[in-house]
């Protein structure tokens, strides 16, 4: 008897232990495949290199999982060169005795790129809608930007290992029975960074989204598989829309100039309803984005009285057939559309994950109340501020590696809310306090013409590369005349 | 309840009084400190229905109105942390700090008490003691996975406790008192910021709170009642009011430098200067003590308490900053009502006393509100003592040896989302020696 019982209490010790350990997890899911865009593959600041990819939310739920074999189109990091020869990575740099953006590193090559199957994490960055995920099956190099990507990470161009396979046919052909699906984004994102809100050029409309969204998620169905998708972020909450205030500001303070005791709105091309001769003050509730940066460091939209030009900030627009040219105003209007959208779309997402019994996390919500209240954690205080929240990179677009840290951990919670699963949650204190830095000897490079906020017009360029229109639409930078280069990293 | 009294007569004795009263890491539930008489303490603390030292006072005021002579007794505990451990986990702070300890102290809590009989029936009284206290200070502060939560916290209370007592009949007596509390508080930890370069926290400042004794008291009361319907049995129930103190303090905002001038520069631009005016307000609760002891056979003594505390009324810690640049603190605590239940034993030979008693507290602490501020636990105690009593003097020494409970976050809702597992065991040795005539 006394036997019996100390081998029973053996046996409770190992199961304890066990249940403790990642191993443990092996037995929830045994393979984990990620659909989706940059947030899948892990973008941060305009790029996407290994030093990033690793600690992706993607990559975090699959250690907690214990998958020692999750496989990524690994980007390696260089130094930079003068001429860049990959998207560069964007990272705080001193200009002067300001901090500021600059281009700390640049994207290399594929360093897993012999990999004989398809990779664990689908996710890619280039800007791919959801129709992507399902109709590009053959990827044309130099056609677009999410060609570009989707050659690296998909490998389904022509002659390509995967040639005439869809990311949700590589996500099948992995068998795979947990899938994480976050796709959408892009879908409304073009909108919000290009700061041109049209139906059909820079938002997709809500019948064609809900029709490949379908698409992509009963695709992806399977008996016995667990589906994880998320809904899209509120795009006009992020740092690029959100940074830089619509009244004129003391560069060396950053705080509102005061003239009779009231700030005083930057200029924009629109009439308001107490300014009928263009350009007039913006009314409350424009959004400004990061682009507008260089253009505010020549005086651009600040009163001749404070020394600026007197000229308008571009408000950007639409030119049929196929010119967009990016403006860096949202006006409420548009902020409104944006948001409707963004809302509409979700509800499909919602809808469309209940129906194919898909756990859902609310990314949506999630974003909005970290923008009121902060996230706290340890002690700490993580806000959607530029720079210094700590949730969001560079590019005042994406996640930082807390960010995604933070997603990995709904992931998990959601995941053992929804199965009753012990998976252990994620570090995210190593998150935290772990520098995230280039690897590489590398000096940031300021480029004198990013204004205030460090962003100039090269780095404009490679946003929009990011997020951009819809495939066949020129984009046309106000003032340059240029066409926004795609790229190509191979 | 007032703040910035000018009386003044306590505060040379309790100022040097609280320079030994640094912690209490042998609290009872909460930040209470029960163990206030050497006596008492190797029974278990189950003391109100006994009540027959100067420590009644405490105890039971009632108490005094059955002792017929002057006493003094002077005394003291010696508290000291056996254990005091935090092991991180996921998500916050992970298990790459390992297993952090607090400090391991000992600190010296003295206690005074004396009773005067006014006239046959009517007793003075007066005890000074630390009925509260807190003390939560981890070791190695600076590398501590929770110094953004708490590095260091203290609560030290002193209590000025005069009573009267009315022995109404041969076999009951009634007492009251007045009880002024002087406390100070002290909260440090570090501040966190994003390092912009390397996108990931550092420090960038450390906050000290303190306040001044002298500044912050509050007036409260107690009462209690001591029965003897037989020679060989009583039955004791004692209250003691809840005490509100609001503390006037400061705060002090050192930077902690990065090594990155332009990060260092902003920081220190944004860091606030000189000292800031700050305000705190704890209400200390009040609490009813329960107690039956009957005398047996070959000189055996035993008693039993149960003793209930309003924890409730601590359901919040508001740190104020006068300045409005200053973000204040706003912590629910939202701590519950709580029993603790004593059992405790004597054997007398002659003048001899050998003692034994066990206690279990429940803590009245939510998972929730666990953290590096004071990570309270169910706990039981095991308790021994000796003692001589004679006539014309007495001596007392006890030990008590506190087994806390676990306490895990880890799963659970916490406010300071900081999970893992809290391990604590405490030793207290009390004596006291008494005189009278």
């Amino acid at each position: 008897m006394k036997r019996m019982t100390f081998r029973a209490a053996v046996s409770a010790g190992v199961l304890t232990a066990l249940a403790a350990s990642p191993l443990f997890s092996q037995t929830a899911f045994h393979k984990f495949v990620a659909v989706g865009d940059s947030l899948v593959a892990g973008e941060e600041g305009n790029c996407l290199v290994e030093r990033h990819q690793n600690r992706s939310w993607v990559k975090l739920v699959a250690n907690q999982l214990g998958i020692s074999d999750f496989q990524q189109p690994l980007i390696s990091e260089r130094a930079l060169t003068n001429p860049l020869t990959g998207q560069p990575c964007l990272g705080a740099v001193i200009s002067g005795q300001t901090i500021t953006v600059g281009a700390v590193s640049q994207m290399g090559t594929n360093q897993n790129a012999a990999l004989s199957r398809p990779y664990d994490n689908l996710g890619f960055i280039g800007s791919p809608r959801i129709k992507d995920f399902v109709d590009l099956k053959v990827s044309v190099p130099g056609r677009s930007g999410t060609d570009n990507v989707a050659a690296i990470v998909l490998r389904n161009f022509a002659g390509g290992p995967f040639e005439g396979m869809s990311a949700v046919d590589e996500a099948n052909s992995l068998n795979p029975d947990l899938v994480g699906l976050w796709a959408g984004n892009n879908d409304v994102l073009g909108a919000a960074t290009s700061a041109v809100a049209i139906d059909g050029v820079t938002l997709t409309p809500v019948a064609a989204f809900e029709a490949k969204y379908t698409e992509v998620l009963t695709g992806l169905a399977a008996s016995g598989r667990t589906i994880v998708t998320f809904t899209i972020p509120d795009v006009a909450a992020i740092p690029f829309e959100t940074t830089i205030p619509p009244v004129v500001v003391n560069p060396a303070t950053r705080q509102p100039v005061l003239v009779g005791g009231q700030p005083v709105g930057l200029l924009g091309p629109r009439t308001t309803s107490t300014c009928s001769t263009p350009p007039c003050p913006l009314p409350a509730g424009t959004l400004v984005t990061l682009s507008a940066s260089s253009l505010l460091a020549q005086g651009i939209g600040i009163p001749v009285a404070l020394g600026g030009t007197g000229l308008p900030l571009p408000d950007g627009g639409f030119s049929p057939p196929s010119t967009l040219n990016p403006g860096v105003l949202l006006y409420p209007d548009e902020v409104a559309l944006i948001q409707q959208r963004t809302i509409d779309l979700n509800a499909k997402i919602g809808s469309i994950s209940a129906a194919n019994g898909a756990i859902l996390i609310d990314a949506y919500s999630l974003f909005n109340e970290i923008k009121v209240n902060g996230f706290e954690i340890g002690g700490i205080t993580l806000t959607a501020s530029f720079l210094t929240g700590g949730l969001f990179s560079a590019d005042g677009v994406h996640p930082s590696q807390i960010g995604y840290a933070i997603f990995a951990d709904q992931v998990i919670q959601a995941l053992n809310a929804a199965k009753g699963s012990g998976i252990e949650r994620p570090d995210i204190a190593h998150a935290l306090l772990t520098p995230n830095v280039p690897t590489i000897s590398t000096a940031g490079e300021v480029d004198p013409s990013g204004g205030p906020y460090g962003f100039s017009l090269s780095m404009w360029k490679e946003l929009l590369g990011s997020f951009g229109p819809e495939e066949g639409i020129s984009v046309v930078l106000p003032g340059s005349g240029k066409r926004v280069p795609r790229v190509v990293h191979r | 309840m007032t703040r910035r009294s000018r009386v003044r007569f306590p505060e040379t004795f309790l100022a040097l009084a609280l320079f030994f009263l640094a912690a209490s890491p042998a609290r009872p539930a909460g930040f209470s400190i029960f163990a206030q008489g050497a006596k008492a303490s190797g029974m278990g603390l189950a003391f109100t229905a006994v009540a027959d030292d100067p420590s009644a006072v405490f105890y039971n005021p009632a108490g005094l109105g059955f002792q017929k002579h002057f006493s003094a007794m002077v005394g003291g505990s010696l508290l000291s942390k056996v254990k005091g451990e935090f092991e991180g986990a996921n998500p916050f702070p992970g298990p790459a700090f390992g297993v952090e300890e607090q400090s391991k102290s000992t600190f010296y809590l003295p206690t005074f008490y004396a009773v005067l009989p006014l006239t046959s029936n009517v007793n003075f009284g007066v005890g000074v003691f630390a009925p509260y206290g807190l003390g939560f200070r981890w070791a190695d502060a600076e590398q501590f996975s929770g110094r953004f939560i708490a590095q260091n916290a203290v609560i030290q209370t002193a209590d000025v406790n005069p009573v009267l007592s009315l022995q109404v009949a041969p076999s009951l007596s009634l007492g009251v008192g007045a009880d002024y509390r002087l406390s100070r508080v002290q909260l440090e930890r570090n501040r966190a910021a994003i390092n912009p370069f390397t996108q990931s926290v550092v420090d960038v400042a450390h906050i000290k709170l303190t306040s001044d004794l002298q500044d912050n008291h509050g007036w409260g009361w107690n009462a209690g009642l001591l029965w003897k319907p037989v020679p060989t049995f009583s039955l004791g129930a004692s209250y003691r009011s809840s005490i509100k103190v609001d503390y006037d303090g400061e705060g002090k905002f050192t930077q902690r430098l990065t090594g990155n001038a332009a990060f260092d520069a902003a920081v220190a631009a944004s860091l606030p200067q000189g000292k800031q005016k700050v305000a705190v307000t704890i209400d200390f609760p009040a609490s009813v003590n329960l107690g039956a002891a009957i005398n047996l056979p070959a000189n055996f003594r035993v008693s039993l308490d149960a003793d209930w505390t309003e924890w409730k009324s601590f359901n919040r810690l508001f740190i104020d900053f006068a300045n409005t640049a200053i973000p204040d603190l706003l912590r629910p605590t939202n701590w519950k009502d709580s029993w603790a239940y004593r059992a405790g034993l004597e054997k007398k030979w002659g003048s001899f006393a050998v003692r034994a008693g066990y206690y279990k507290d429940k803590s009245p602490q939510p998972l929730a509100d666990v953290g590096p501020i004071l990570a309270d636990a169910d706990r039981k105690a095991y308790t021994l003592g000796l003692g001589y009593d004679a006539d014309r003097w007495g001596v007392n020494l006890s030990d008590i040896y506190i087994d806390f409970d676990h306490r895990d976050t880890r799963g659970q809702v916490n406010h300071d989302q900081f999970f893992g597992q809290y391990s604590e065991k405490a030793n207290l040795v009390a004596f006291d020696f008494r005189v009278s005539f």
